[in-house]
């Protein structure tokens, strides 16, 4: 980690299909718009969607990139596994996941540590992961900045598994201030109330994401993030708001999507204050 | 009920110890004893038993086993072996044996075994389901849990469930159980045990339903050997007629090696976001190996609407591979699940719960 200068954003969870890889494809995006240099990593090295969410294909993926790695350190280039996704000025890269899924099993997570150290040159890295402590897992959450810790509270069984995982990050002795409790499909029509969630959990949201199901589905189809899928959608709206406090984006979001590029600068991270200060 | 036994044993001095726990006990008669299994076989119709005892660590027993049987099918089998040995008592079943038990043993051991293995229902090999999704939200523990209670109902033979979704597992909350013993307890002293001492691991969760548990903390699933966690699957064969075990999700060490070791594997998933098919075609080559082993590989798709023929042939061209079945979505079931209510209000009249019902019909009459 010493001398690391990126943003490190796991989007980790405790249950699989709550909206993982969309959150990760729009944080990424956002960072882009945004004008910062963004590379976003799927790390579902088995059955990661960022690939087909965002239409891309790619001769090269993390595992040939740790063959070189491990083959001829010396001659080794990050940029050579990376694939760009560029859509009206806003682009940013993206390390695939193994194609095969026997290379998959075959991914050596002290190799997948040398390679998020060598994206340092990016301002923000987003990591894609899988609903489960595994070793790699472990391994990013450790690495990262920001744990953003995803959950949808429809189902009483995913809302145990959200507490246990919360639970679980504080005694892997994760700090409080470094996990983002989101709620993702927040406002969809459901017997349990975030109010009782958080009260369960013991901490409050960090923020909320609205459900629009039609808005997701356009942007899976089309291949795009949702700012250019469902530029007006809720759920697009409250994407940028999170990015805007990831970024500490000064000037507040209202007028959201048009808005300017804000600095590049990280004085956030610096200042007091933290995560949930805002 | 007073057992009428007839007793075989190989070895001169077991024959006499086992001879004299069984003679010192009033639930048994001991009607003969006999070294040889042969003659066993052609003189005991005069006593009239209903309990054949049979060694069955000596080769020439396994022989003569499905004999018995055979001449006596009124009469109950146990074999006797000196230590636990999976395999062995593996072929004991498929030649119509109940259940085994270690020898020396004494007369209340042969009697709780008695009761586990009627319990458990006819004398015949288990039959054990993995539950496998790529990823999770597949609709794999409600398949998991309701095809228990089905079969159990159908077949009126114990059914267990095994949660080998070591993190996250969720069948404790389906059944609203919190069990003392999970798992991690139950794998760790597996070397030690049989089937009688496994069984207080499982929890009855329902009518002819037991469910051995995930860990409570995520962590300790890290305590769970692979290899451990075998051997109680299979063991838990012996204890029930029907094994089900619900994995974690995707491909890591314990779903490869339960679904290698299950007879039948479910490879399913939940139809969502629209990338799940390829995610399932992606899986099946996996399975395909086996499948050519004469494993039985069943690909489902949940939460198909509509929930057609027509759907079903689509899916099954995008899919690439034959797609056995196909099932609605339900939010009742979600409510039930959800609140534990599963094995006190199956909704059994839903589409969805008659056609897990319609699976478990097939499972039981061999047809699937």
């Amino acid at each position: 980690m010493e001398g690391h200068q990126s943003v490190i954003i796991a989007v980790f969870s405790t249950s699989s299909g709550i909206g993982k890889t969309l959150t990760a494809i729009n944080l990424a995006a956002g960072f882009a718009k945004e004008g910062y240099e963004t590379c976003l990593v799927d790390l579902d090295l088995q059955f990661g969607d960022v690939m087909s969410y965002l239409k891309l294909t790619s001769e090269y993926t993390l595992a040939e990139a740790q063959i070189a790695l491990t083959t001829e350190p010396d001659h080794y280039d990050m940029e050579d596994y990376l694939v760009k996704y560029s859509h009206e000025g806003v682009s940013f890269s993206v390390l695939p996941p193994p194609r095969q899924i026997d290379d998959a099993y075959l991914v050596d997570v002290a190799v997948v540590e040398d390679i998020i150290r060598r994206l340092s040159h990016f301002n923000f890295i987003v990591l894609d992961l899988t609903a489960v402590f595994s070793t790699l897992n472990l391994a990013m959450l450790d690495m990262c900045t920001i744990i953003n810790y995803i959950g949808v509270m429809d189902f009483l069984p995913a809302v145990k598994n959200y507490k246990v995982g919360y639970d679980t990050l504080l005694r892997f002795e994760y700090e409080e201030s470094k996990i983002c409790l989101i709620e993702n499909r927040s406002d969809s029509e459901k017997f349990i109330y975030s109010g009782d969630v958080e009260r369960l959990v013991g901490e409050k949201f960090y923020h909320r994401l609205p459900n629009d199901f039609p808005a997701v589905n356009k942007s899976i189809q089309t291949g795009q993030p949702l700012m250019f899928a469902a530029p007006l959608s809720p759920l697009t709206q409250s994407y940028w708001q999170l990015v805007g406090r990831y970024t500490n984006r000064r000037t507040p979001t209202k007028r959201s999507i048009q808005e300017e590029k804000s600095p590049g600068a990280f004085s956030w991270l610096l200042g007091a204050g933290g995560w949930h200060a805002t | 009920m007073k057992y009428r036994v007839i007793l075989v044993e190989h070895d001169a001095h077991m024959l006499s110890e086992l001879a004299g726990a069984l003679r010192a006990s009033s639930v048994f008669d001991l009607a003969a004893a006999y070294q040889e299994t042969e003659p066993a076989l052609g003189r005991s119709s005069v006593f009239r038993p209903n309990l054949f005892l049979v060694d069955v660590d000596h080769p020439e027993s396994l022989e003569y086993l499905s004999r018995f049987s055979e001449l006596f099918p009124k009469a109950s089998v146990l074999g006797l072996m000196e230590q636990w040995d999976a395999d062995l008592a593996d072929r004991a079943l498929e030649a119509g044996v109940m259940g085994c038990i270690l020898k020396p043993f004494h007369a209340e051991d042969v009697v709780s075994a008695m009761e586990l293995y009627k319990r458990r229902g006819q004398p015949k090999p288990a039959r054990t389901f993995a539950f496998f999704s790529p990823k999770g939200r597949s609709g794999r523990t409600t398949l998991a849990s309701v095809l228990a209670m089905e079969l159990a109902r159908m077949s009126g033979e114990a059914v267990c469930l095994i949660d080998a979704d070591l993190q996250f597992g969720d069948l404790p909350m389906f059944f609203d159980v919190r069990p003392p013993h999970s798992v991690v307890e139950a794998t760790h002293d597996v070397k030690l045990l049989t089937p009688s001492t496994l069984e207080p691991y499982f929890e009855r969760v329902g009518n002819g339903v037991w469910l051995l548990s995930s860990p409570v903390r995520p962590e300790h699933a890290e305590l769970v050997e692979v290899e451990s966690l075998v051997d109680v699957v299979h063991m838990a064969g012996t204890l029930f007629r029907y094994v089900l075990v619900d994995l974690p999700a995707g491909f890591n060490p314990v779903s490869i090696a339960v679904s290698d070791f299950a007879d039948t594997d479910f490879l399913m998933t939940m139809l969502n976001s629209g990338q799940e098919i390829r995610h399932m075609s992606r899986s099946m080559p996996m399975f395909q190996v086996q499948k050519r082993y004469g494993k039985r590989v069943y690909s489902l798709f949940t939460r198909v609407n509509p929930c057609t023929e027509e759907q079903r042939k689509k899916i099954e061209a995008s899919y690439g591979h034959v797609v056995d079945d196909i099932l609605p979505n339900e939010y009742r079931v979600t409510a039930t699940t959800s609140s534990g209510r599963l094995a006190k209000e199956l909704p059994v009249e839903l589409p969805l719960i008659q056609y897990i019902s319609r699976i478990a019909e097939d499972i039981v009459n061999g047809k699937r």
